[in-house]
């Protein structure tokens, strides 16, 4: 843990966010931090497990309408709402991540964008249900978390406890057997595990932190569309990851930050915003491979294999469990 | 088999593999044959045979990698025909694979105590940090095979031979009762042959490991197997003790004559 | 239900799934040879109706100004596919899929502003030539005449591509690359060159599918958008690489969507999403792709 002594700096800073500076920033860190919370939902599918989902925006999608219409119908608390919208999302990718892990790969990604699209499809023609196309407005927060900077704590309570759940998940045997199925499945058969169970435990829980997402989404936009669900919204944790770093818990965080600055920047000078994001896209992908994290883990690697090679770490001998 | 091998081979124990009559086909070619093996606890056996012969389509029909054409498998008395290979593995039967299969991001540390953990049942544990765990059993085990200098080291990193044994490490780590070696010894230097094989030998005689392996390198062969299984062309062409083998005329030209 | 209707029904789905086959089998073409799933393969679909819409606009003194801008259009755009191979698509041959994917996926994004920069907003129309400009009669059902044009125009294509990947060396070459890259580059073949061959021969497929359907209702932006996951249905139905199997998939499509329409009309696109699932599920290669790539 004594590594991580920036990460107490960060939350300071996101502590005091709120005293320094306007509305418009406090809203901007919302966004960062829901988005951020989707991206690393997204990387426990990707960077752990090692397979590309192009459709995870489906379970952020029914998060939002879950926690929207139990606001909206039914005046249910919003933390109760958001726990429902966690269930409502693991439901469905259980259901149509049954399918899903019997893949991998490419079609692993095509049937992941494919459940993506059924998902938005279903959303926006169930207008009965849904409100279809017009999506679905009036979703006001509860008194207590009404100001944007109460909002705004809020969130980052929640989106925090929700790190550090993924970080504990990805620091133990489970995350660690993620790690295997990823670097050889094959071998991990062989030492006993069943990889497709794992792999949808996996895939379930991921979409659980995406429906939190989603649902912590409603109250903040005040409304929600469809178009949450369809797969332009699942390639922004992709894009997020890649930007940021697949391999490093915090990279999707981190590519959060870019891509909501990014927006927020381009937008306010130009309508051509789609323009800049898929140059910055195909920048990062052509000259930038590991990310901003790559990069920095490059430097680090380089530095701990020099030092390190054929040296055994002293504290792995401690007979201490 | 035949009943005089069993008794020159002191194999009076329980039998902890069967296979009878099995067979398996790649589009037209016939990998295995018609073939029958068995084994008893505590045996230190080898198939060898010529390139292309079958001995690794034989360990993946054993293992659950491939789907038998015909034929079954028993595992002390259990049908494990066509089971998928981590209920196998489950069961007490390892494997550790010709071109090593392991685990390139991990270190060796980390390749070791997965095995470990999955054995311990604990993959499922979702908070506790797993470098807390199997620290002993870890420790132990890299002892055992002689990779602890190397516990740290990324295994993308390591020789060929260390890769090797690193294969054999993680196999163990199932803590298996029946373990099938995939040329245990390829790529490795003279004296890291003869340290793994007796390695090999010390699991087999002081934790009573049945193991089966094959191996192209004759000397290891002769050395320390007590029993041999020529496979030619996916069926069983010669078995018996070494010198048998050896003194076998068409053996010696099939696969002997090749190799010289 | 009567059999007019159903006649008509069955010719609108035909005459979609032509268009889907259109634009499809580029995809499947490339996706087959090279392995790379081209998301921008609709938004340039989209922009070789501009094109077309372009050149009409040019020679539109001229009564065959629609037939002359459609080859005009479908060559233009095989240009500029030749030079994002050259510039983009050709930096990612060797890296890992989702690199591949957000790349274009980053092309959609650029190429559909850039549409928008270039042509603006509004909704552009063709008139068409007199001739495919009104109906035809089936038992008494009045069909649109452009839609049989449409309908031979797909069937002319793959008439042609069968003939160019069964008759023709490039084409065997071709085939081989989708079957294995090593053996064909073993034969001393160079397979970048196939590669530019493949794309730009997807990408002109692409742009007279979008030439052809300019002059069906009008250009809008975000038609891309509606198709291009029909289009990734069609292929996977089909499967990858496949002729046969994406003029089937398209086939199947168009007509799921034409029949839903009776029945379930807001519910066709989560019919072909449900086929689309199941195939994925239960042949993962598609009707007739084949199980080599994973």
């Amino acid at each position: 843990m004594k590594k991580y002594w920036w990460l107490g700096l960060i939350f300071i800073g996101a502590l005091i966010l709120p005293l320094v500076v306007g509305k418009f920033w406090v809203h901007v860190a919302i966004e960062i931090l829901i988005l951020g919370l989707f991206a690393v939902s997204f990387n426990m599918i990707f960077g752990y497990m090692g397979q590309l989902s192009f459709g995870h925006a489906a379970y952020y999608g029914v998060g939002a309408y879950a926690t929207g219409m139990l606001m909206v119908k039914a005046s249910v608390p919003l933390p109760i709402c958001l726990v429902a919208s966690m269930i409502a999302a693991g439901i469905c990718a259980l259901i149509f991540g049954y399918f899903c892990v019997r893949l991998t790969g490419i079609y692993f990604a095509i049937l992941t964008l494919a459940f993506g699209q059924l998902m938005y499809y279903i959303i926006f023609q169930w207008y009965s249900f849904t409100g279809g196309d017009d999506g679905l407005q009036g979703i006001i927060p509860p008194d207590l978390l009404f100001s944007a900077n109460a909002y705004y704590y809020f969130t980052l309570c929640i989106v925090a406890a929700a790190l550090i759940v993924m970080w504990y998940i990805s620091r133990s045997p489970f995350g660690y057997t993620m790690r295997a199925i990823r670097g050889n499945a094959d071998r991990t058969r062989f030492i006993g595990i069943n990889v497709r169970k794992y792999m949808l435990i996996n895939f379930v829980v991921a979409a659980m932190f995406a429906g939190l997402a989603g649902g912590l989404l409603g109250p903040f936009n005040r409304s929600i569309a469809p178009d949450l669900c369809n797969w332009h919204q699942s390639g922004v944790p992709v894009f997020m990851t890649v930007i940021g770093g697949p391999l490093g818990f915090f990279g999707p965080m981190i590519g959060s930050v870019i891509y909501t600055f990014l927006m927020a920047f381009v937008t306010g000078f130009t309508e051509y915003w789609p323009l800049v994001i898929g140059l910055v896209i195909i920048f990062v992908v052509l000259f930038m491979p590991g990310g901003v994290l790559g990069l920095a883990e490059e430097r680090v690697k380089i530095f701990r294999f020099k030092h390190m090679a054929g040296r055994v770490d002293e504290s792995i001998h401690t007979e201490n469990p | 088999m035949n009943p005089s091998i069993r008794r020159i081979l002191d194999m009076s124990g329980e039998a902890i593999l069967k296979v009878v009559r099995l067979n398996k086909s790649f589009g037209g070619l016939k990998a295995t044959n018609d073939v029958d093996y068995e084994m008893t606890t505590g045996e230190l056996s080898a198939i060898i045979g010529p390139n292309g012969a079958g001995k690794s389509t034989f360990f993946n029909l054993l293992t659950g990698y491939h789907k038998v054409d015909s034929g079954e498998v028993y595992y002390k008395g259990k049908d494990i025909t066509n089971w998928p290979p981590h209920k196998i593995a489950r069961l007490g039967i390892a494997r550790a694979f010709q071109i090593s299969n392991i685990y390139p991001a991990l270190t060796t540390y980390e390749n070791i105590r997965q095995a470990i953990l999955t054995k311990q049942n604990r993959t499922l544990n979702f908070f506790t940090p797993a470098e807390r765990l199997a620290k002993k059993e870890t420790l132990e085990l890299l002892e055992i095979t002689g990779l602890s200098h190397h516990a740290n080291m990324i295994v993308g990193n390591l020789s060929q031979g260390d890769k090797k044994r690193l294969e054999l490490t993680i196999a163990l780590g199932s803590k298996p009762q029946l373990v099938f070696l995939d040329e245990p010894t390829a790529g490795m230097s003279g004296e890291e042959t003869r340290e793994t094989m007796e390695l090999v030998a010390r699991l087999n005689k002081e934790m009573g490991l049945t193991i089966l392996f094959t191996e192209h390198d004759m000397s290891v062969v002769f050395g320390y197997a007590r029993r041999l299984t020529v496979l030619h062309q996916g069926t069983i062409f010669a078995e018996g003790t070494p010198e048998e083998v050896r003194a076998n005329e068409r053996a010696q030209k099939i696969y002997l004559g090749e190799e010289a | 239900m009567d059999i007019s209707l159903i006649f008509a029904q069955f010719l609108s789905g035909l005459s979609r799934g032509m268009m889907l086959f259109l634009i499809a089998s580029g995809l499947s073409l490339i996706f087959g040879v090279m392995n790379i799933l081209n998301f921008a393969h609709a938004s340039l679909w989209l922009v070789g109706a501009y094109l077309c819409y372009t050149f009409w606009c040019l020679m539109q003194d001229y009564g065959f100004g629609m037939w002359v801008s459609i080859p005009l259009a479908a060559l233009s755009l095989a240009a500029i596919g030749w030079v994002i191979e050259v510039v983009l698509i050709r930096r990612v041959y060797n890296r890992e899929l989702p690199e591949q994917l957000l790349l274009t996926y980053g092309m959609i994004l650029v190429i559909s502003d850039l549409t928008k920069l270039i042509w603006g907003v509004e909704d552009k129309l063709i008139t068409r030539p007199p001739l495919v400009a009104g109906p035809v009669f089936f038992f008494g059902m009045p069909f649109d005449s452009y839609f049989i044009f449409v309908i031979l125009v797909g069937f002319a294509v793959a008439v042609g591509l069968w003939l160019f990947l069964k008759k023709t060396r490039y084409g065997h070459i071709v085939r081989a690359a989708v079957f294995s890259r090593e053996m064909v580059s073993a034969l001393g073949i160079p397979i970048p060159r196939i590669y530019t061959g493949v794309f730009v021969l997807g990408i002109f497929i692409a742009g007279l599918a979008g030439a052809v359907q300019a002059p069906i209702g009008s250009i809008t932006l975000g038609m891309d958008m509606a198709v291009v996951i029909q289009a990734f249905c069609v292929v996977v139905i089909g499967g990858f690489g496949s002729l046969l199997g994406t003029f089937v998939g398209s086939i199947i499509v168009g007509e799921v969507y034409a029949f839903s329409i009776l029945f379930w009309p807001q519910g066709a696109l989560v019919l072909i999403f449900i086929v689309t699932a199941f195939i994925l599920i239960v042949r993962p290669w598609g009707l007739f792709g084949t199980p080599m790539r994973a």
